[in-house]
């Protein structure tokens, strides 16, 4: 696989974990610090049906979506009945709980992982699937349930007094962005044909909000944006000059921080459109 | 109908964005003088036909974040191999020019690293990866595209076993143990052994090694373990004491095996001690004083080493670095040394004449110690034997 189709592949996986993590942060509102976990789940789970189980690529993938769906839900019940930074560590808590367990189970290699994964994915199975989470995003977000996301994060005490039972709602947004997080995962496995318990851990779920933020919160395209920023930065700044090379962390980092000061809402965002939508009816002289 | 087009567009500028990437990738290729790329670079322009002239390896390793100093370590090593390459003239009068990607010990960097270095810059070979999942990674990458890697520090079960074209020069703690092992029954004469280890990686593997390897040649009278930070061992001595052995190997590092070592004393317990490269340290012998005296341990690499290829190195490296070579720049250094010795045997190709070159290596005299390969690209090698005799390190063997 060629170097370009190779960072093209990166990002069109980052975009889908993006993507859904921007469903549960961006449309429904809950601070999640453990996407990495999930995505390492669906990574774990669908090697192990490849490679244990011989199962062919598309229900393996399929089945570690499920699977990182599954603890979404697990984990889910309990948490989602915390408010914003409780959930936070509790989420953070469950990555550090799955990213032990992974390092020391025997079926998942403990700290040498798991080699020998058939490389399968490619430019366009990913864009493939890319097309098939935002569409099915799309549908989700434009319908009765996307419509109550965002009315949970809009004000949860609104919402419910309207009838929409909070909690269950947003257990169903976890479910989906954890389900979608999996198919990634698997993604990321069967392309790089080994995996390892430390490239789900935190810092990969912090990568990942960052490029929800970066893009825009609670917009799906604002959030495949930010990933192919997050993704190409490092990349790009490599292959500048080799002076830039060096001082490419840094440089990577100062430009993150430049872009959230001349534009703290994200590249593109739905929450600035909102706004102008609510000064708007403000002049009007009511919500 | 709207979302739909809006997110053509943003595909359209993903690809765009990409497209602008190669473009610069290019220009960069034709840019007249390069900087840094190190100072292998013969200066001048790097024009397409001079491209050719050239022979280039690269590394791959964690130049920034929190394993950077033994990604640092390794490049260092790399470099001083190279240079001394090019100071003999290069390969059949080409010059090896090295390129150094970075991956912050992360495996998506690592793969985009390892598929730069074999696309855009066609190297020859690359030295890598630092840590055992880099290796993992870049290694399934390399051997597709047929360009020999060797590792001088992943020690994890399986890097040469990714496919023919992976290589590693470093030895396992298990290994390390084993010749220890064997040392001390057949040079030193030793017959029981009693063995205290750290509850660590570290530590335990080095005893489950120590273990299998003495009680096959002789015998293993006691095991007891402690943490590190732990000051007093008296307990566990007390017990191995009544077990009557004659020498005492200790799995862990350099600290707590001088305390170890003069509690032992204390108590009467004045066997051999015997340690593991965790011992290299001179803090060993500040701490240690009088009861280390006559340790014999196992070590990657000796910067004291009288032979004289390890010496030209140890001079070379601190008059490039004004630092003392450690043992992840010995190892780079040796590993850069057989892929460029080996480049050169096979006429200056890379590919699959390169690694026939490889395999045929054998008793390569390396500053860490005489290296061969086994078929499957695995290291073979008498590992280093120091010795503290009035208070200083020497070589054994």
């Amino acid at each position: 696989m060629s170097y370009y189709s190779q960072i093209l592949t990166v990002i069109i996986i980052n975009s889908i974990l993006a993507v859904s993590l921007n469903l549960v942060s961006g449309y429904t509102g809950q601070l999640s610090l453990g996407h990495a976990t999930f995505m390492g789940l669906g990574a774990y789970a669908a090697t192990l049906f490849a490679l244990k189980l011989q199962s062919p690529f598309l229900v393996s993938i399929i089945l570690g979506a499920a699977v990182a769906a599954f603890f979404g839900f697990v984990i889910g019940v309990p948490t989602l009945r915390l408010k914003g930074d409780y959930l936070a560590i509790a989420t953070l808590g469950f990555g550090e709980i799955t990213k032990n367990i992974l390092l020391n189970l025997k079926i998942t290699g403990g700290p040498m992982g798991l080699r020998g994964i058939p490389k399968v994915t490619n430019v366009y199975v990913a864009a493939a699937a890319l097309v098939l989470v935002i569409f099915s995003l799309n549908r989700i977000i434009n319908s009765r349930v996307g419509k109550s996301f965002i009315a949970i994060r809009e004000d949860e005490l609104a919402a419910e007094s309207m009838g929409i039972n909070t909690t269950r709602f947003k257990i169903l947004a976890f479910v989906i962005g954890a389900f979608y997080a999996g198919l990634a995962g698997g993604l990321y496995a069967f392309l790089f044909r080994y995996i390892n318990p430390k490239d789900f851990g935190f810092m990969r779920s912090i990568e990942i909000l960052c490029m929800v933020v970066l893009g825009g919160m609670g917009n799906t395209y604002g959030a495949v944006f930010g990933a192919a920023i997050i993704t190409i930065l490092p990349e790009f700044l490599r292959s500048v000059s080799p002076v830039v090379a060096q001082y490419r962390m840094v440089l990577y980092g100062l430009l993150l921080v430049v872009m959230m000061i001349v534009k703290p809402q994200g590249i593109i965002s739905e929450s600035s459109l909102s706004n102008k939508k609510r000064e708007k009816s403000l002049e009007k002289g009511g919500l | 109908m709207r979302k739909q087009s809006k997110f053509l567009i943003l595909f359209l500028a993903v690809v765009l964005v990409v497209g602008l990437l190669s473009g610069c990738g290019k220009k960069e290729e034709t840019k007249g003088p390069d900087i840094s790329r190190g100072e292998e670079e013969t200066g001048g322009k790097t024009t397409k036909e001079e491209v050719k002239e050239e022979i280039k390896i690269g590394t791959i390793g964690p130049l920034t974040g929190d394993v950077a100093s033994y990604g640092i370590s390794t490049k260092k090593g790399v470099e001083v191999a190279v240079d001394e390459f090019n100071q003999k003239g290069g390969i059949n009068g080409k010059p090896v020019r090295l390129i150094s990607e970075d991956t912050r010990g992360e495996q998506t960097e690592t793969a985009n690293a390892a598929s730069k270095l074999v696309e855009r810059d066609k190297v020859t070979a690359i030295v890598g990866g630092v840590i055992s999942s880099e290796t993992m990674t870049a290694g399934p990458i390399t051997n597709d595209a047929k360009v020999v890697m060797i590792s001088s520090s992943s020690t994890a079960v399986g890097v040469p076993e990714i496919g023919d074209y992976v290589f590693r020069n470093c030895l396992s703690d298990e290994v390390q143990a084993v010749q220890l092992a064997e040392f001390a029954v057949e040079e030193l004469g030793l017959k029981k052994f009693a063995v205290m280890f750290t509850n660590n990686d570290y530590g335990l593997s080095l005893k489950d090694a120590f273990e299998k390897r003495a009680k096959e040649l002789a015998e293993v009278t006691g095991i007891e373990t402690y943490n590190d930070g732990e000051k007093d061992f008296r307990t566990q001595l007390t017990k191995l004491k009544g077990k009557n052995p004659d020498a005492l190997y200790i799995a862990g590092y350099y600290t707590e095996a001088a305390k170890i070592a003069q509690q032992a004393k204390e108590q009467g317990l004045d066997v051999a001690i015997l340690g593991a490269d965790g011992f290299y340290s001179p803090i060993l012998v500040e701490l240690g004083g009088d009861a280390v005296e006559g340790s014999v341990f196992t070590a990657g690499f000796f910067t004291d080493d009288p032979a004289e290829n390890a010496q030209k190195f140890v001079k070379a490296f601190k008059s490039k670095f004004n630092e003392e070579p450690d043992m992840f720049a010995a190892q780079a250094y040796d590993a850069a040394m057989i892929l460029l010795t080996a480049i050169e045997n096979a006429g200056g190709v890379g590919g699959e004449a390169h690694q026939k070159e490889m395999l045929k290596i054998k008793d390569y005299p390396g500053i860490t110690g005489s290296t061969s390969f086994t078929p499957i690209g695995d290291v073979v090698k008498d590992i280093i034997i120091l010795k503290v005799e009035n208070g200083k390190f020497t070589k054994l063997r």
